[in-house]
């Protein structure tokens, strides 16, 4: 630590308690003149770049310094003003220089459209208002379709804020395409025309203007004066939106729920007040609570992970979920329980655990402040919700925590409640076995491998944004990134496919290897945590080797880069017999001679190869 | 030093990138790299926010000195 990093650290403490714009701006010119050194992990700098029609730099400051309160060290460019098409065409251009992860296109429509367009709508025909619409979307397109070709980076766009205005006045829709409906049609032909690219998402800015308040989104003397486009309090609330896709990208996203019972799910202690008395039920007070419920589901139901953490008889609370009429969550959308009268802390710990994810994938919701007071402290980790104290407000409190965001579902995230039974029944079947092997063994274990398609890349693309434990060298591809290691010739991208009696994991593990001509280099091995304890890493290992041996190669080389989660992985290349060839503080190197050794599959697993 | 006072002072360090003692009225926009076209449209807009107020534009251009501002808001509030 040197004197500037305290002084970033100190500049970021203050913003981090009062995150206003002004704060924000201040910290971010503050942290420029600084220039503070590159960090020393490298994993943690990063870069962005925020183009477009109007003045941006501070829009583009609220997210750099947003970036920054997440512990990361952005390299943020700043588009010129109305510079961002030859900024998009000039593949040499700065704005490419900082390779960025993600690129904000802020194109404002009115910029694109005539400078009489507002005055001659009225009269417009609707075919020309038509055309003009469809162009309006083509030019914002094709400039994010170009910045994806010329980049690795994700590319936002920001959509048209709909006026509230217009000359038709209350007759706007009763034209072919009002006026209003002009941007409507354009947001909604924004979104079709993107809709199947993976690297580029469509900010809905009209939505979050619209939850904002529209009338306050501008600040007309600064958009007179310096063409900011966009009003000091919203600047950060945009910047917040742009910070989702970057937590995504990251892997940061939340996993699970863990919920208290009484006062939370339903209304009432169930130990008190009985099946019978507690509230939940089709009108209020209870209905607050049933559609709490339904939220939960509805987010169960995209592959959240829901556990219990309550103080109660166990029975008492289960026969609620078994058989109460109301209750919307039952028994088997739990993927563990704890119900006792042990402390919380100590059941959290084992919740996360049992399901095998990391405090700091999970979000607790709990009535009681003293109980959350108490996570709060034993773990800070764990993101603990401030639940307001009338249960009307639990669901919209739950609808905009927005940590739960993923850049794509895949058919394993919709499925997870259900492989969390599989592992339930699994558990049961490792208590019953003698042996581990003899549990190994009645699992009738398939793995299968296969070089990666357009199928099946992107959940190898999820994989690789948010496997932490068993992870090697936890290398964060995009999605752009992935598909070039993919397709060229001197790497390959695989995919590990587990199954077992009890249900199908989907993909579950990905390797990347970079071939010369005499040598494998993996450099990347993870494998997600469902399936750990299974030997199917090794398995996957010896079929990677096998290819290697085929291709000619000498030698296999594998690296280990320790972070704060993945020493689950840290044997892995010792155990399946590699020789330590050199160690740094951040990385160790480890070799396999292919003329001497190999690495076998377990005869528990059976290995399809195509 | 009043309330209003010391909230602008806050105001135009923060902006400025200076401590709150770093900050001396005879500070000039002309010789002090900082206070760019862009600072200068942060710093007037967040005294308007601040103070409910309205610079015209040709008092925002006449503002060459922090002592330029403390007078034109001092004038700004007591009419």
């Amino acid at each position: 630590m040197n004197g500037t990093d305290d002084q970033v650290d100190e500049i970021l403490a203050s913003v981090r308690k009062s995150p206003t714009y002004l704060n924000l701006w201040s910290a971010y010119k503050k942290i420029q003149r600084l220039s503070p050194k590159p960090l020393e992990d490298v994993s943690l700098r990063t870069s962005i770049a925020v183009i477009g029609s109007s003045t941006l730099e501070p829009l583009a400051a609220c997210f750099d310094v947003k970036i920054r309160l997440e512990g990361f060290q952005p390299h943020t460019f700043v588009g010129g003003f109305n510079t961002y098409r030859q900024e998009a065409m000039d593949t040499t251009s700065e704005l490419y220089k900082g390779a960025p992860i993600i690129i904000v296109l802020a194109v404002d429509a009115w910029s694109l459209l005539d400078q009489n367009f507002l005055s001659d709508y009225p009269r417009m025909s609707s075919k020309s208002r038509s055309a003009q619409m469809k162009e309006l979307v083509n030019s914002v397109t094709a400039i994010a379709e170009r910045l994806e070709k010329s980049s690795a980076a994700l590319i936002l766009v920001n959509n048209f804020i709909v006026p509230t205005f217009s000359p038709l006045g209350i007759a706007d829709n009763k034209q072919k395409l009002g006026f209003k409906k002009f941007f409507r049609r354009a947001n909604q032909l924004l979104e079709e025309k993107l809709e199947g690219n993976s690297n580029i998402f469509v900010v809905d800015l009209d939505s979050v203007a619209s939850d904002f308040g529209k009338s306050s989104t501008v600040n007309w003397n600064t958009y007179y004066r310096g063409s900011v486009p966009f009003s000091e309090e919203f600047t950060p609330i945009i910047a917040n939106e742009f910070m989702r896709y970057f937590c995504a990208l990251k892997g940061f996203a939340k996993k699970c729920i863990v919920l208290d019972l009484d006062n939370t799910l339903w209304g009432g202690i169930i130990g008190e007040d009985g099946i019978e008395g507690i509230k939940l039920g089709p009108a209020s007070p209870g209905l607050e609570y049933v559609e709490f419920q339904r939220a939960l589901l509805s987010l169960y139901n995209r592959g959240v992970i829901l556990a219990i953490n309550s103080k109660n008889n166990f029975d008492d609370a289960v026969k609620v979920l078994q058989e109460h009429p109301h209750q919307i969550l039952k028994e088997e959308h739990f993927a563990a329980m704890r119900i006792n009268w042990q402390n919380k802390a100590a059941n959290i710990a084992e919740l996360a655990k049992e399901i095998n994810i990391g405090l700091d994938s999970i979000v607790f919701i709990d009535d009681s402040p003293v109980e959350r007071e108490q996570i709060r402290r034993t773990y800070p980790e764990v993101m603990v919700v401030d639940l307001p104290k009338n249960p009307r407000l639990y669901r919209t409190t739950l609808e905009n925590l927005d940590v739960f965001d993923v850049l794509s579902f895949t058919k394993e995230d919709m499925a997870r409640g259900e492989m969390y039974v599989g592992k339930r029944k699994r558990n049961e079947l490792e208590q019953s076995s003698t042996s581990i092997e003899d549990f190994l063994r009645t699992l009738e274990l398939k793995v299968r491998v296969k070089l990666i398609d357009d199928f099946d890349t992107p959940r190898v693309v999820q994989l690789i944004g948010k496997t932490s434990q068993f992870n090697l060298t936890t290398r964060r591809y995009t999605d752009a990134e992935t598909k070039t290691l993919r397709d060229a010739k001197d790497s390959a991208v695989y995919s590990m496919t587990v199954q077992d009696k009890f249900g199908d994991e989907g993909v579950v593990g990905v390797a990347i290897v970079r071939m010369d001509n005499t040598s494998w280099t993996v450099d990347s091995f993870l494998m997600s945590c469902r399936v750990i304890g299974r030997s199917v890493e090794t398995a996957f290992l010896a079929k990677i080797i096998a290819d290697a041996k085929i291709a000619g190669a000498k030698h296999v080389i594998g690296e280990y880069i320790p972070t704060k989660k993945n020493a689950p992985a840290a044997d892995f290349y010792e155990l399946n017999g590699f020789t330590k060839q050199k160690e740094t503080d951040d990385t160790a190197s480890w070799v396999l001679d292919l003329a001497y050794s190999t690495v076998k599959v377990p005869d528990w697993i059976d290995l399809i190869e195509e | 030093m009043t309330d209003a006072e010391n909230t602008l002072t806050e105001i135009i360090s923060k902006v400025l990138l200076l401590n709150k003692n770093e900050l001396t009225d005879d500070l000039k926009r002309s010789d002090y790299e900082p206070w760019d076209s862009m600072a200068h449209l942060i710093l007037i807009s967040e005294i308007e926010n601040e103070f409910g107020i309205f610079f015209e534009d040709d008092e925002v251009v006449d503002i060459w000195t922090v002592a330029d501002i403390r007078s034109l808001l001092s004038k700004k509030i007591s009419d």
